[in-house]
Parts: C-alpha cells; sequence; structure tokens
C-alpha cells in the first residue's frame, strides 16, 4: 500500500506520495515551481537550482533546492516568498548570462522576472543542467556522454574525446537539451544585456497576475512537466 | 605489451568497480601515463563505464593522460612556496625549456608539472624531483638540476 504524506507548500495542504521530492509534490498538485535541470524520469540532480524553495525548519528557514528536498510529514514550503524571488531571479540571470542564444533558458529567466541581465555575456551554449548526461547513464545506459574536467574547465564530452562509437543514437541528449530549443525572434546580444520585446508582454502578464504560469512553450521539445499540468 | 603488465595490475582486482582509483593509480606509476588501451581494458575488466574511467583520470592532477618524459619536475605553487618565489622557478623552467607547465620537452626527457601545494611548506619553494623533494629551490639550482638530467641522458646516447 502507498504511503502518504501531507505538507504544506505556500499555505496550500498537499498530500504527496511518501519518497516524493517536494517540486514532485508541487507539480501533481498544480502548484509551479520554476525548473530547468528536472526530468520526471530520471534521478533529480539539482544543478540548475532554479528550484530553489524556503523550508520552514523549527522556525527558522533554509533555503534548498526542492527537486532533491524529500516530502516529509508536516513540512512548511514557501516557494514564492520576497527572498525566494530574489535568489530566483539572480540565478536566472546567470543563467542567461552564460548562455543567451537559448529559447528556453529565456523563458524561464523571463518567467522568474529577469529584465536586465546585470552580467558579461559568456555565450556558453551549455549551463551544465546534466540533462544529456543524466538520460544518457539512467536510462539509456549508453554512458555515451559525461562531466570531464573540474572548476570552469567543467564540460560535457565523449569518452577519451572521440569514443562515438558507445552513442546508442536515440538522440535524446539534443531532445532534453534546453539549447535545442532556437532562440526567439529577438536574440540578445553581449553587451545589450535585455531581453527580447516579444517577452516584454510576457512580463506585464507577469506583473499583473503574480505567480501564473507565463506558457513559457518549454513543451516543445524540451519536455517541461509543466505542460502535463497546466 | 600492454595488456601482459595490466594483467598482473588488475590480478585479484577484476569486476571490483570500487577499485577503479587503485588500478589507476598503479598504472599511471606503471607506464608514467594512463594509456588509452589501459582505460579501454580497466573498463572492461573492472566493470566500469568507459565514460567513468575517462572522467575519474581526468579529475585528479595525479593520473595524466598524455606520456611524460623521463625526468619529472614538479614545481609547487602553493601559497608559501608562492610567496617564496615559485613564479621565479617557474618562469626560469619556461625560459629553459621552452614548455608551459604541464607540458613535455620534445625530445620527451622532461616534464614539468604545477600543483598547488605538496604539504611541505616550511621547506619552500619546494620541487619534487622524479619523487624526491628538494627544499629551498631557487632558479639557479633548477636550472642545474635540469641541465644535469638532460646532461646524463646525452652522456648515455654518446656512449651507445
Amino acid at each position: 500500500m502507498q504511503q502518504y504524506v501531507t505538507l504544506k507548500i505556500d499555505n496550500a495542504r498537499v498530500k504527496a506520495v511518501k519518497g516524493a521530492s517536494v517540486l514532485d509534490a508541487a507539480m501533481a498538485s498544480g502548484l509551479c515551481i520554476p525548473h530547468l535541470c528536472y526530468v520526471p524520469v530520471l534521478k533529480a540532480s539539482g544543478a540548475c537550482r532554479l528550484c530553489i524553495v524556503e523550508v520552514v525548519d523549527n522556525g527558522r528557514t533554509k533555503i534548498t533546492a526542492s527537486c532533491t528536498l524529500n516530502a516529509e510529514d508536516g513540512m512548511v514550503i514557501y516557494s514564492n516568498t520576497e527572498r525566494i524571488r530574489k535568489l530566483r531571479k539572480n540565478i536566472a540571470e546567470l543563467l542567461v548570462a552564460q548562455a543567451p542564444n537559448s529559447r528556453a533558458v529565456q523563458d524561464i529567466a523571463v518567467r522568474c522576472g529577469v529584465k536586465e541581465v546585470r552580467y558579461p555575456f559568456r555565450n556558453d551554449n551549455c549551463i551544465q543542467c546534466g540533462r544529456c548526461v543524466s538520460y544518457c547513464t539512467e536510462y539509456s545506459k549508453a554512458n555515451s556522454l559525461g562531466f570531464v574536467g573540474r572548476g570552469k574547465n567543467r564540460h560535457v564530452e565523449y569518452p577519451l574525446g572521440f569514443r562515438r562509437d558507445l552513442c546508442k543514437k536515440c538522440g535524446f541528449c539534443t531532445e532534453y537539451c534546453p539549447m535545442s530549443v532556437t532562440p526567439c525572434g529577438g536574440p540578445m546580444k553581449a553587451g545589450e544585456g535585455r531581453l527580447c520585446g516579444n517577452c516584454d508582454s510576457q512580463i506585464a502578464a507577469m506583473e499583473h497576475f503574480s505567480g501564473i504560469c507565463v506558457r513559457c512553450e518549454l513543451g516543445k521539445g524540451f519536455k517541461c512537466v509543466r505542460q502535463t499540468y497546466v | 605489451m600492454i595488456m601482459t603488465a595490466l594483467n598482473s595490475i588488475l590480478k585479484g582486482r577484476r569486476s571490483q568497480p570500487h577499485l577503479l582509483i587503485e588500478v589507476l593509480q598503479d598504472a599511471q606509476d606503471l607506464y608514467g601515463y594512463i594509456p588509452e588501451e589501459a582505460m579501454n581494458a580497466v573498463s572492461r575488466e573492472l566493470g566500469v563505464p568507459l565514460m567513468k574511467v575517462y572522467r575519474v583520470a581526468c579529475f585528479y592532477k595525479a593520473f595524466s593522460l598524455k606520456p611524460r618524459g623521463k625526468y619529472v619536475f614538479t614545481v609547487c605553487t602553493g601559497t608559501a612556496c608562492h610567496v617564496r618565489g615559485a613564479n621565479l622557478l617557474l618562469d626560469q623552467v619556461k625560459g629553459q625549456l621552452n614548455i608551459e607547465p604541464g607540458e613535455t620537452t620534445e625530445d620527451g626527457l622532461v616534464t614539468i608539472e604545477n600543483v598547488n601545494c605538496v604539504g611541505a611548506c616550511a621547506l619552500g619553494p619546494v620541487v619534487i624531483q622524479d619523487g624526491a623533494y628538494c627544499h629551498h629551490m631557487t632558479p639557479g639550482k633548477l636550472r642545474k638540476a635540469i641541465d644535469k638530467s638532460r646532461g646524463k641522458k646525452k652522456k648515455e646516447r654518446a656512449h651507445a
């Protein structure tokens, strides 16, 4: 028999299967916490840190990623406080600065209230969310992709730099990659530090109805969990 | 040749993925670097994906994927050694051998590496010459040590 736990997310009582993460519980009950690296079928890695929430523990609040946080009975979670919004906006800004040419990252940033990027653009085209790596190792069991190097030299690579023959050619590494969603009409350029015009209307909507899902079109190719619940 | 030597390393360690680093360390000691064939063999024999072997070999500075020279000079560039002039040692090496730290000379004799601390700060600046710690190194002493190791090889060649 399945066991259930009851927790409070943003003052709403939420029932979740024991062992599920807080993010799972929130998504299942229609509460949307922004996230990027999380894929339902894969083990959560907590790489993008966008899904941070405040956990109240003994009267103190602690900030942690909700995708790697197990839901427990009597937990009190806040996902949309002033503090969280500020931190999440900063994280989104850093992600955009790392890889400005992705629609998925842009949309997530808009969702988190980013209007201007204060950091220099790196144009790296990889935010190291690890979606491709975890899909390759966990789901397709090909083990042909992985993180190599450490510190600022960490990057995704084939073993020995050329062993592509291990690849099963399932193509899901590109399908799950947020970079595979082509950027929208007004691509952001280094130095400009401004989101494109299309996103302005979405920001306006965000200001009128705070907390709504801005339909970031992530479902197209990027497989956002939100699309299944919206 | 690679396989026979590897067999002695792998003996009694097959199918035990947790011994990966141990095996790689032995391979590093044996060849002076980790050749591709060794990585393939280790992956196959220990039951560890090749990706994981490669990742571990890339992560630790103790492992080298490129062949190293016959004489390895490791310059410590930790805080204490840096304050005492480790950068002068690196400049000396760069000027003398015309290579950057981490590279090997064209004749495959000398490799220069830099590490961040070897735990002998009181002896700094420290240079490790083929496993022997040389304390209070100066650019002059280092130049002589490198000349000696290279010259010795040349003499050996002349005799042969």
